[in-house]
């Protein structure tokens, strides 16, 4: 079902598999863009099931129009999956906040902008 | 020599009987003329009259005749030894005699025709007077629409019911009190038992007897189980909601519980050899299941070494 104001295809799949363990995503990701003749990357697929006893799977999936309407409307977890996100780890973010704190004023804000940049750099690396 | 003088102070006894007896004769004949004269004028036809009393009259008739032939031949000083009369009147009379038990039949019968026939009309205390009259059941009160369209009956009928509540008072329902509720424990058990029942009825066990009895073709659908559960109907409506909503719900410890035991007693092994419970239909009091307890006993039931270390959500 496509929806238009998230620029997004929502599907729900039925993986047939018998005899052989749950399909990873993966692979998921390459049968459905040959189905929907786009590229793996704007897939993304989530909550898959496997039914009692062997066979079959079931799980959903969002097929975007573009990357960019799914770098905007995707949770960050699932574009991490991608690769297309990479989650500062905890340990920064503390010491970050812990720094700012020290800073009053309009210093904080050359901080702040500090966080964004490192963001950036993330995904050039992609 | 008494006789001359008891024939001479019966003398006049005689002569007066003689007498009485001359004119009541000629009174009956008389009456008997009358009676004949309106016979042969055919004023009373007895062809769809009772039977019985015809012979009767018949019989009756001729015992009068042979008892006046004796009376004769008696009175002209012939003897009565032998006399063929005597014999046709001892005949008549067994007849009569074996007739007496049919009379006493038709007794109620017969006087009640006497009564009407004399009265005119039927008596008060007359049982025929009170049968059931039908049309004293429509009301009578409504205006003369109804005469019309008789030969449509069943239309006639509905008009007049109708026009007949028209005229009749708006229905008001009684306004009953309203009765405070308490369910007691023998309701309670008495409803623990009807689930029971319910739950015997579509175990495994009465479904294959159903289906080795019926004459229905057996039933196999694909991919839907057969013996439909709450549980597995929770499981539908779960699984609805998450496709059409795309997202994926937890599920909480009660309910991963709750599907387990269910998957347990759905699988192939466990209903070999335990067949489910049904001696709620076959009279026993109804076992209760580890399921089934409810929460206030679940409560009650504490683990060991359990006390409350703090909160522990138990979703």
């Amino acid at each position: 079902m496509t929806t238009q104001l998230l620029q997004r295809e929502q599907v729900v799949t039925d993986v047939l598999h018998p005899g052989k363990a749950t399909v990873p995503k993966t692979e998921i990701w390459g049968t459905l863009a040959k189905m929907y003749k786009t590229t793996p990357n704007v897939i993304f697929v989530f909550g898959f099931r496997t039914h009692f006893g062997d066979g079959k799977t079931t799980g959903l999936g969002m097929i975007y129009d573009s990357l960019g309407h799914a770098k905007k409307d995707e949770p960050k977890h699932r574009l991490a999956r991608h690769g297309l996100y990479e989650k500062t780890s905890r340990k920064q973010r503390k010491e970050r906040t812990s720094r700012i704190k020290t800073v009053m004023g309009t210093a904080k804000a050359s901080l702040v902008l500090a966080k964004r940049s490192q963001l950036e750099i993330g995904q050039q690396k992609e | 020599m008494a006789a001359p003088e008891v024939l001479e102070s019966d003398l006049p006894n005689a002569v007066a009987l003689l007498k009485n007896l001359q004119e009541q004769v000629m009174a009956v004949t008389a009456q008997v003329q009358a009676l004949t004269k309106k016979v042969q004028a055919k004023a009373y036809p007895t062809e769809k009259g009772l039977s019985l009393l015809e012979v009767k009259d018949q019989l009756l008739l001729m015992y009068l005749m042979d008892l006046s032939h004796l009376i004769l031949d008696k009175a002209s000083g012939g003897s009565l030894q032998g006399h063929p009369a005597v014999l046709r009147l001892v005949e008549i009379r067994t007849v009569l005699e074996k007739l007496r038990p049919l009379d006493q039949k038709l007794k109620y019968q017969i006087d009640k025709l006497v009564k009407t026939a004399v009265t005119g009309s039927l008596s008060e205390s007359d049982p025929l007077r009170f049968k059931p009259h039908p049309s004293n059941m429509m009301s009578k009160l409504s205006s003369g629409g109804e005469e019309e369209d008789e030969a449509e009956e069943g239309q006639s009928g509905a008009s007049g019911m109708k026009s007949g509540k028209g005229t009749a008072k708006k229905y008001v329902p009684p306004r009953l009190v309203p009765v405070h509720y308490d369910e007691t424990e023998a309701e309670r058990e008495k409803k623990r038992l009807e689930r029971a029942k319910r739950r015997a009825l579509s175990s495994s066990v009465i479904r294959e007897l159903k289906e080795q009895y019926s004459d229905a073709p057996e039933e196999i659908r694909d991919a839907r189980h057969p013996h439909v559960t709450r549980q597995s109907q929770e499981d539908q409506h779960r699984i609805n909601y998450e496709e059409s909503m795309m997202v994926r719900l937890s599920v909480s410890k009660r309910e991963k519980g709750r599907r387990k035991r269910a998957n347990v007693m759905s699988s192939q092994i466990h209903s070999l050899t335990h067949f489910s419970d049904i001696s709620a239909l076959t009279g026993g009091a109804p076992h209760l299941d580890e399921d089934q307890n409810s929460t206030k006993k679940r409560k009650k039931i504490a683990k060991k070494g359990q006390k409350k270390k703090g909160f522990r959500r138990r979703r």
